[in-house]
């Protein structure tokens, strides 16, 4: 059975008249176990992979092979499907026309999965909210499914009328989790991170054939881990209060806040996803009226909510005191991530004045990223930005950006924006 | 324990919240309200005292039956507690589940109200940690028949003064379930069968403080012990240390009607003149008290017949430290306006807390007489239109610069 765990890193104190609490809760599972096999529910698995006829003959016997991998990665006993995706979307595996549309892995059926996927040849477009809508459909096929996840692989940009492809991903979301992959840099980070954030999955760009395997494996096994279904960060706030925002802050950086679904007046669940054994850090700004110096209140109960169970809590305070060494204190953690998120809108708004040439807003946003990077210890950061720019003052923000840039390197700054690190421990 | 296998199967109502309770039980088991009623029954008196004496149907003699326990009472199960701020319901982690206000453990802040009049609060009080005053209240039904307030508090630094205090205050709450003796027929004879029964309340309360006192314990817990009886018109205090009780009169003179057993008090008998003593070093010094090193647990039991309406008072010093003088306490008294016993408890303590609050305090009160100024608080009615007429007690008054009374 899976633990969860909960620790609160905060400033409880606040001055006279102050309001606003931030603290950040880390929340860790151990023992989660295998997908599938902690008796919520089954798992399973759809691998959807771009056969447009825009993927070029190496990249499709990459992706051929990755997608084969992938399928070995995948427990005995879960349920799966592979969709082939160009301008629609089609059932490759399981050969079937109705009834349920995902089969449960054996050695037969793994073989034959993989079979299919070395015959997929490259033709049509890029329609990717008919591969999700379908990708829903299998699901929905087999009821005893409650974990569901989806690996997808794209090389292009969506070629929908606008707003097809968001009427997809909401029908999508809550329903199921995607990792998507992009290979080569045809393909549009923002469009794909729409779908992965939406979906509670992982975004990034597979710059060359060889890269994709190895990932594939990976994705397949993380999701494997994940033997906890569908868990709610449950948040209640007090009577009169204000819930400034929600964001979980690591492992990546996605904005909650938006997201909250009423459970009663006080209490708002957010999704999370699956977990494995892992832990994660949600970042909660609470504004409460304030109260006489003295008083003890509670601004938060932060609660992972399975199904309608608590497993876990933690408790964000307001203390009010006139003593401003306790009161200007602010949070290592707190500080931490508020730098991190702040380093991950300074990189996509760089990289977006960038490609609208805006050089100097480029520049200023991109030294701003360099700076925080530093200052929070960012080193994947650090690497990616200096491929983009040249780096004259690391602490000042100073920057140049590069003339020559491979697009690849760009795409990698973009996806890996939202990755953050953690505090590092004193003395490191 | 006294209950019959007959008794044990009846219900009766909770005074709190209506739910059935089956006899014998200490606490509803829907809200947590300590049931007032013994499994002893209560009797009220009959409502013309005999000529010369409160209950024309007491016992002869003290009760023979020995307090049935020595061991401290366990703390209500908090269930379903309100929130002193915003009336919501606590949580299991002690903070409201509306407004997100600490609340403050039941041994911390806690309220009794056996009947309609009487009612009491002890509180830790705002600058100490914790809450080693104590407190055990009993009262019939009728208004103005039958009170008993027991006040201990807890010596200060000594290992387990919490729980030996509200232990001690139980036992003797147990011994005063009964009334008291009314003795052969002389008034001497009375007062000597009520002042054994006195006696053996605060011997109850000594057992259930040594019972739970480690016979190791080189700092062994000690309180000191304040039990007022009110029967009728007749008001019967037991005293050992400085905690105290008081009659205020409506309108009359207001009496302190405990003597301190402290040094302060010896040397105010001496000749020291009374602000001098009560605020010297040795102000709070008392050399008398409960407790396994206690040399003399016998009180000074005294007599005090009232005659007209007014409030009886039991309370530790917490509260009488910042209003010594029998006046200055009226005075709160009187600020508070027209109000019930729980009200008036209420901002007693939250007097107590904004002048200073440097003990635990806890006041208890009995009204005898209607209320002063506003109609009479209604007999306990069954009937539910009657009830609906009767109009709402007044709001406490606001008291310039003070706080939310249960923030203590």
């Amino acid at each position: 059975m899976a633990e969860f765990t909960t620790a609160v890193f905060q400033n409880e104190f606040l001055p006279d008249g102050g309001t606003d609490v931030n603290a950040i809760v880390t929340i860790s599972c151990k023992g989660a176990g295998t997908a599938g096999q902690s008796g919520s529910g089954d798992a399973g698995e759809i691998i959807i992979v771009d056969t447009s006829g825009s993927m070029g003959p190496a990249t499709m016997a990459a992706a051929k092979d990755a997608a084969q991998a992938a399928i070995g990665e995948i427990v005995d006993g879960t349920w799966f499907a592979v969709i082939a995706g160009a301008d629609r979307a089609m059932l490759a595996y399981p050969p079937v026309t109705s009834g349920p549309a995902l089969v449960q892995m054996n050695p037969q059926t793994r073989q034959e999965a993989q079979a299919s996927i070395g015959r997929f040849v490259g033709s049509g477009g890029t329609a990717i909210s008919t591969w999700l809508d379908l990708a829903g459909q299998v699901f929905a096929s087999v009821p005893q499914v409650t974990q569901r996840h989806v690996l997808l692989l794209t090389d292009g940009e969506n070629r929908e009328r606008p707003g097809r492809l968001d009427e997809a991903i909401n029908r999508a979301t809550g329903y199921f989790q995607a990792d998507c992959r992009g290979a080569g840099t045809d393909w549009q980070v923002a469009e794909i991170r729409r779908i992965s954030q939406a979906l509670l999955g992982t975004v990034d760009i597979i710059p060359r054939p060889d890269q994709m395997r190895a990932q594939f494996q990976e994705i397949m096994r993380a999701s494997m881990a994940r033997g906890v279904a569908d868990a709610k960060l449950r948040v209640w706030t007090p009577q009169g209060s204000q819930v400034l925002f929600v964001r979980q802050v690591a492992p990546t950086l996605e904005d909650l806040t938006d997201r909250g679904v009423s459970v009663n007046p006080l209490t708002r669940d957010f999704p999370t996803g699956a977990w494995a054994d892992e832990s994660r850090d949600y970042h909660v700004a609470i504004r409460v009226a304030a109260k006489a110096l003295g008083q003890e209140q509670l601004a938060a109960r932060v609660q992972l909510a399975l199904g309608e169970n608590v497993v876990t809590q933690g408790l964000v305070k307001a203390t009010w005191s006139n003593n401003s060494e306790l009161t200007t204190r602010i949070d290592k953690q707190v500080a931490h991530y508020t730098g991190q998120t702040e380093l991950a809108a300074a990189i996509q708004e760089g990289l977006a004045a960038k490609a609208a040439g805006d050089e100097a807003t480029a520049t200023t946003k991109l030294g701003r990223a360099v700076q925080l990077a530093a200052e929070t210890g960012n080193d994947e950061a650090t690497a990616k930005l200096k491929k983009v720019v040249d780096v004259q003052n690391e602490a000042d923000g100073t920057v140049r950006l590069k003339r020559a840039v491979d697009k690849a390197d760009e795409m990698a700054l973009d996806t890996a924006s939202t990755k953050t690190t953690r505090v590092r421990p004193a003395g490191s | 324990m006294t209950e019959t296998p007959a008794a044990a199967a009846a219900e009766s109502p909770c005074g709190s919240c209506g739910a059935g309770v089956p006899a014998g039980s200490r606490f509803c088991e829907s809200c947590g309200t300590p049931v007032a009623d013994a499994p002893a029954p209560l009797q009220p008196p009959s409502a013309v005292p005999s000529e010369d004496h409160a209950l024309g149907d007491a016992p002869i003699s003290a009760p023979t039956r020995r307090p049935h326990d020595a061991l401290p009472d366990p703390l209500p199960d908090p269930g379903r507690r309100p929130c002193g701020t915003c009336g919501g319901e606590v949580g299991p982690d002690l903070y409201c589940l509306s407004c997100g206000t600490k609340a403050p453990s039941e041994r911390d802040h806690f309220r009794e109200a056996p009947a309609t009049w009487v009612a009491g609060v002890c509180d830790k009080g705002p600058k100490k940690s914790r809450n080693e005053d104590a407190m055990a209240l009993l009262a019939g039904e009728q208004p103005g028949s039958r009170a008993v307030l027991v006040v201990l508090d807890g010596v200060s630094n000594l290992v387990d003064s919490d729980v030996a205090s509200l232990a001690g205050a139980r036992a003797a709450r147990d011994v005063l379930r009964t009334p008291l003796p009314a003795g052969m027929g002389t008034p001497q004879s009375r007062d000597a069968a009520v002042t054994q029964v006195l006696t053996a309340a605060a011997a109850a309360a000594n057992t259930a403080i040594v019972a739970i006192t480690d016979p190791d314990e080189p700092n062994p817990a000690s309180a000191t012990f304040t039990a007022a009886v009110l029967e009728g018109t007749r008001i019967t205090t037991a005293q050992l240390g400085d905690s105290r009780a008081y009659w205020f009169p409506d309108g009359g003179t207001a009496v302190q009607l405990t003597v301190d057993d402290s040094v302060a008090q010896q040397q105010i008998a001496s000749g020291v003149a009374k602000e001098v003593a009560e605020t010297g070093e040795y102000a709070h010094a008392i050399t008398k008290w409960l407790g396994r090193d206690a040399q003399d647990v016998v009180p000074s039991v005294a007599f005090h017949d009232v005659d007209g309406p007014g409030w009886l008072l039991a309370c530790s010093d917490g509260l009488w430290n910042y209003a010594s003088e029998p006046d200055a306490l009226a005075a709160q008294i009187a600020a508070a306006g027209p109000v019930g016993p729980g009200e008036l408890a209420l901002a007693l303590v939250a007097f107590a807390s904004a002048a200073g609050g440097h003990d635990n305090i806890t006041a208890s009160l009995a009204r005898v007489g209607p209320l002063p100024a506003v109609p009479p608080p209604p007999p306990p009615v069954q009937n539910a239109g009657v009830t609906a007429a009767v109009p709402a007690p007044p709001a406490p008054p606001v008291v310039p610069g003070e706080g939310a009374p249960t923030d203590g």
